[in-house]
């Protein structure tokens, strides 16, 4: 590597030369792998990739997030997914069996307004985004307190191996939906536990790049 | 502007501000000044002020504008109306819609487009004051906010002008040297590919001028991608002295 590890880059930097395998913000310009993003180097094995610091939600199959109902077609919804394109989300594809349209109508399921749980089923070279509901999703979702921090932010606000979730949800009493897109809905057992939570969460976005964070947001929550 | 200017480089080789010819004005730029858009910058380039921001990538409305493989990257340059000595009259010129284009045309090459079908990145350069070289100004500012966006990127864009005054070639011309002198030479440049993306003249060069005066202002612009590095990195060090 031409850069230290966890090092601050820029767009179009040089990351390194030769054989290596190109990991999401990077990209290869004939021998060399540069930083698509600014961001921090990160190496693991012969992967080679750059955590963003910024950025709007882009899309990605396999990701969960969480959406809003903004308008329906003949078969579904359309989903504002916080990226600057929309998801389709089909009534079949939300309650995982076929439905005869005959007999049902849309707004049954779901209403404009409507926050939804559901995974990137597919993306395609267009940036058509079709959206599925499966069990490891939660459909239509209702209490709670919805809301957007930066999308770059969320894999800290997960922690390694959803350290930082889980250790969230335990001491700060709460069940939390974390979307890919930047959107985190909080359930928290009472009005304050929410607060304390939502709190939280804004610090870890704000101090994202510092480490020891975990620990922190802990002593924060038992305070 | 009143008086003619007789000689622009004195006795002891030094420009009419004490600069040598090879020399820029002094250069600041902060990233990330605005909290509303996805990314900014404000730059000094000697008396010039120059704020540029970025949204994006977002939906593209009105929609029939969409290009159905790539986003669109749209470029707003504009002067304040106290930019500059008497009030400029607010709202488009040919002027400024002519430097809107050439900027676009300067940043799109270094910017993955075609990673957002669709979509359309916006980026307007606000100058709040304004002293030759305002198109470089600007384009530099708005590189620095693409990046800050997290816009995925081939490489920044740095610009800067060289010119001719006494027959001498210079770097970053200042207001006089612009009026009065003999020649003007913006030029935008990738510094990591190496390649222009920006490259305007006017005033007469000599072929071996003209050479020259291309090599000085891509030394200047290795020297602008420095202080457009400082200031992206700057922004993240700033939070992590608050610990």
């Amino acid at each position: 590597m031409k850069v230290e590890e966890r090092e601050f880059v820029i767009p179009g930097q040089l990351l390194a030369e030769g054989d290596y395998l190109l990991g999401d913000g990077v990209f290869r310009d004939d021998d060399s792998v540069r930083a698509l993003q600014m961001g921090l180097a990160d190496k693991r094995g012969k992967k080679i990739r750059v955590i963003p610091l910024e950025g709007r939600y882009i899309p990605q199959e396999g990701d969960r997030v969480i959406g809003t109902v903004v308008d329906d077609y003949y078969a579904g919804w359309m989903l504002n997914i916080g990226s600057p394109y929309q998801g389709r989300l089909s009534v079949s594809d939300l309650v995982q069996r076929k439905v005869d349209l005959n007999k049902h109508s849309l707004d049954e399921f779901l209403e404009a307004g409507d926050s939804v749980e559901a995974k990137i089923s597919e993306v395609d070279e267009l940036m058509d985004i079709t959206l599925e509901v499966t069990e490891d999703q939660r459909g239509k979702i209702s209490g709670g307190r919805l809301i957007e921090i930066n999308p770059s932010r969320i894999p800290r606000v997960i922690g390694r191996k959803g350290s930082m979730i889980s250790m969230l949800q335990k001491v700060g009493n709460c069940d939390l939906s974390v979307g890919q897109n930047g959107k985190i809905m909080v359930w928290g057992d009472s009005e304050e536990d929410t607060e304390r939570v939502i709190e939280a969460i804004l610090m870890i976005e704000d101090k994202a790049h510092t480490s020891g964070l975990t620990d922190r947001v802990r002593k924060f929550l038992k305070k | 502007m009143g008086k003619e200017i007789e000689q622009f480089i004195d006795e002891d080789g030094k420009r009419l501000d004490g600069r040598e010819p090879k020399e820029m004005r002094s250069l600041n730029i902060e990233a990330g000044i605005l909290e509303k858009a996805d990314g900014s910058a404000y730059l000094e380039l000697g008396d010039n002020k120059a704020i540029a921001s970025v949204y994006g990538p977002r939906e593209m409305h009105p929609r029939h504008l969409q290009k159905t493989n790539r986003a669109v990257l749209r470029v707003r340059y504009n002067m304040a109306p106290f930019s500059v000595e008497d009030r400029k009259r607010p709202g488009p010129s040919r002027r400024s819609t002519e430097i809107s284009k050439v900027a676009r045309e300067a940043l799109e090459p270094a910017v993955f487009l075609e990673r957002y079908p669709r979509a359309v990145i916006d980026v307007s350069m606000e100058l709040l004051q304004s002293s030759a070289g305002t198109r470089t100004a600007g384009i530099t500012a708005a590189s620095v906010a693409l990046a800050d966006a997290g816009i995925p990127m081939k490489d920044m864009v740095s610009s800067i002008a060289s010119g001719k005054v006494d027959d001498t070639i210079v770097l970053d011309l200042r207001q006089e040297e612009d009026m009065s002198g003999s020649g003007d030479m913006p030029i935008a440049y990738m510094p990591q590919k190496e390649k222009l993306t920006l490259l305007q003249m006017d005033g007469n060069f000599e072929p071996h001028e003209f050479e020259e005066a291309i090599d000085l202002a891509i030394e200047g612009s290795e020297q602008v991608y420095e202080k457009q590095r400082e200031a992206l990195e700057n922004k993240y060090s700033k939070v992590e002295e608050d610990e």
